[in-house]
């Protein structure tokens, strides 16, 4: 259960440097990659929060 | 040679496929029928619509120009969105039923994602039937005349999208819902169906990013969506990328089902492979945006670089699943390589399926990688060489791979035994071999510069002589792996019709026997050596396209089309 919290978490952490790239580098003018690799952060930043509230229900 | 050394072990019995989808709940299975049969159908008609284009293509039909292109579009509508996503839609959800043993948790908005996309399917289609041709991505610029048709067709997508993302929430609240292992975690495959659904959520996030634009637009409510292009890249990027990772999830959950061992690099590994697939999705993305005249050249070197990335998961999925399969087959007995294939369950139709999956998946990469390069991706991708390539994925590595899963699932779903499984089994053979001839056909005319796009490519007489045969291999081969397709899609349909007599176990084709027991070490070299002799294919390619293309006095220019 660790491992899978780690692996979501770090997605989430990649998909959310992308949408900053994207948000600051000047000359990369696409807001639509901001939104969707942020929101996409999001989702799977719910779903490591999803995984670690099952583990502590578990213990 | 480096080898993948690995030890068969078993930490629970692994499941043949009527044991995998046995539990599944009376109203679970007639959600999981409907969304099947809705999917099949879809299939159905993209393969009609397919049949129809392959025959234009050849020069064998002759329809008004309007008509060939709605066609087209028709058939880009059908097949790509609504077949590749309601059967990821079935698949994501039979799985997750079928790993919790239970009931599906949510099934009320599994019910209403079916529905959404049952009333997206009718809208798209209906649109395109009666508008004029936007091409499958809803081109508001070819609509800028009749903004009802791009609010039809961007909105029968955008219901599409709302209906897969309830599907993918009640399948990640049925995964959460199961039991644990003994390490408290999920199994392999209930991790990577948890990321597949988050992933299918993300990309109804970049449906609803590429095509609520149009809609808004279109209803009056919004300015014209200047950016579409930009926003239809960052979807079909994800569109891309979502198919493939539901295969090799397919891939995984078969390979135990068809041979009764389990993966043979344990789940943590299974697990991060899974999870890579994510990893890897944005920085990949930029090639897409090669075409694109202003983007600078320090993005353009970067892309290039990380689209080198773009299959990796995949290829160590690839790895997982070929290194398991020899591992069964070694434990089978002594011999060469052609006496342990002879092993594998060939008389099952889904092994036939998952084995034309993986072949036409080597062939596609190869083919893939010389289109993703910076320098040929605008000499290319405008032309018949992507179709060439992409048919291999499209139609042979993921319509195959879901036709297994299907042909597995079925049965369980209606109680009714797989139709003519002996034959079942020789379809994909065919589709393999018009496949070969689609795309030697489709890559070579793409080479040649025959525009993918344009239905009449005649130019009045102007058109090089060289293009003709090339374009008849492409309609031959279409035909044939159309065909092919819908005996196994009408197979599957006529399975699904509910039987008389309860579960159909007797007159299941082979499985092979669980082998739970923990086995000797094995040397398994088959997926190495696979993707060394892939390695090789993509430079042979890349080099051959290269000096072609130097050496014709025809170039295609291309025009950031998708």
């Amino acid at each position: 259960m660790k491992l899978e919290i780690v692996l979501m978490l770090a997605v989430a952490a990649i998909w959310l440097a992308l949408a900053l790239v994207y948000a600051l580098v000047p000359g990369l003018d696409m807001p639509g990659y901001i939104r969707v690799w942020g929101i996409g952060a999001l989702v799977f930043l719910a779903l490591a929060a999803v995984l670690y509230r099952a583990r502590r229900n578990q213990t | 040679m480096s080898t993948t050394s690995t030890t068969m072990t078993s930490p629970r019995a692994p499941q043949t496929p009527l044991s995998r989808f046995a539990t599944l709940q009376t109203a679970d299975r007639l959600l999981c029928g409907v969304l099947i049969a809705l999917s099949l159908f879809a299939l159905a008609l993209g393969i009609a619509y397919g049949v129809a284009m392959a025959l234009v293509r050849s020069g064998l039909l002759a329809p008004a120009p309007d008509a060939g292109y709605r066609v087209l579009t028709l058939h880009g509508t059908t097949a790509f969105f609504y077949w590749l996503y309601t059967g990821q839609a079935a698949t994501v959800l039979l799985l997750a039923a079928a790993e919790k043993k239970g009931a599906l948790a949510l099934r009320g908005l599994a019910w209403a994602g079916t529905a959404l996309i049952a009333a997206g399917f009718v809208l798209s289609e209906l649109a395109a039937i009666a508008g004029p041709p936007l091409l499958y991505e809803a081109n508001p610029e070819l609509g800028t005349d009749d903004p009802r048709t791009v609010a039809g067709m961007t909105g029968g997508y955008l219901l599409l999208a709302a209906g897969f993302a309830l599907i993918a929430l009640s399948s990640i609240a049925t995964v959460l819902a199961t039991r644990r292992q003994a390490d408290g975690g999920l199994s392999a495959l209930g991790f990577g169906l948890l990321a597949w659904a988050g992933f299918l959520i993300v990309s109804a996030v970049a449906a609803v990013n590429a095509f609520l634009p149009g809609l808004l637009w279109a209803s009056g409510f919004g300015a014209f969506p200047h950016a579409a292009t930009t926003d239809w890249h960052i979807l079909f990027h994800n569109l891309h990328y979502l198919p493939l990772m539901a295969t090799v999830l397919v891939w995984y959950a078969l390979a135990q089902d068809l041979t009764g061992i389990s993966p043979a690099t344990g789940t943590a590994f299974s697990k991060i492979v899974f999870a890579s697939y994510l990893v890897f999705v944005p920085p990949t993305s930029l090639y897409h945006m090669f075409l694109e005249p202003g983007l600078p050249e320090s993005v353009r070197v970067a892309g290039s670089l990380l689209s080198l990335f773009v299959s990796v998961p995949t290829l160590i999925a690839f790895l997982i699943v070929v290194a398991s399969l020899e591992i069964h087959t070694r434990a089978g007995g002594e011999g060469g390589m052609r006496a342990r294939l002879r092993r594998l369950p060939w008389d099952n139709p889904a092994m036939a399926n998952m084995g034309v999956a993986i072949l036409t998946m080597l062939i596609g990469l190869a083919f893939a990688f010389v289109l993703i390069q910076e320098k040929l991706a605008p000499l290319l991708s405008d032309t018949m060489f992507v179709p060439g390539y992409f048919h291999f994925f499209a139609v042979g590595t993921v319509t195959q791979s879901f036709i297994a899963m299907l042909a597995m699932a079925v049965p369980a779903v209606s109680g009714r035994p797989l139709w003519r499984p002996r034959l079942l089994c020789v379809m994909p053979w065919i589709v393999l071999a018009g496949l070969l001839l689609f795309g030697a056909g489709g890559l070579g005319a793409g080479l040649m510069g025959v525009p993918r796009r344009v239905v009449d490519i005649g130019y009045g007489g102007e058109a090089p002589a060289i293009w003709r045969p090339f374009m008849a291999m492409v309609g031959i081969g279409g035909v044939l792996f159309a065909s092919a397709l819908a005996v196994s899609v009408f197979g599957v349909l006529r399975s699904l019709v509910p039987g008389r007599r309860g579960l159909a176990a007797a007159a299941e084709p082979h499985v092979a026997a669980a082998r739970s027991a923990a086995a000797p070490a094995a040397a398994a070299w088959t997926g190495p050596l696979a993707v060394v002799l892939l390695v090789a294919a993509m430079y042979g390619a890349t080099i051959g396209a290269f000096e072609l293309m130097q050496s014709l006095p025809v170039t295609a220019a291309g025009g950031g089309a998708h």
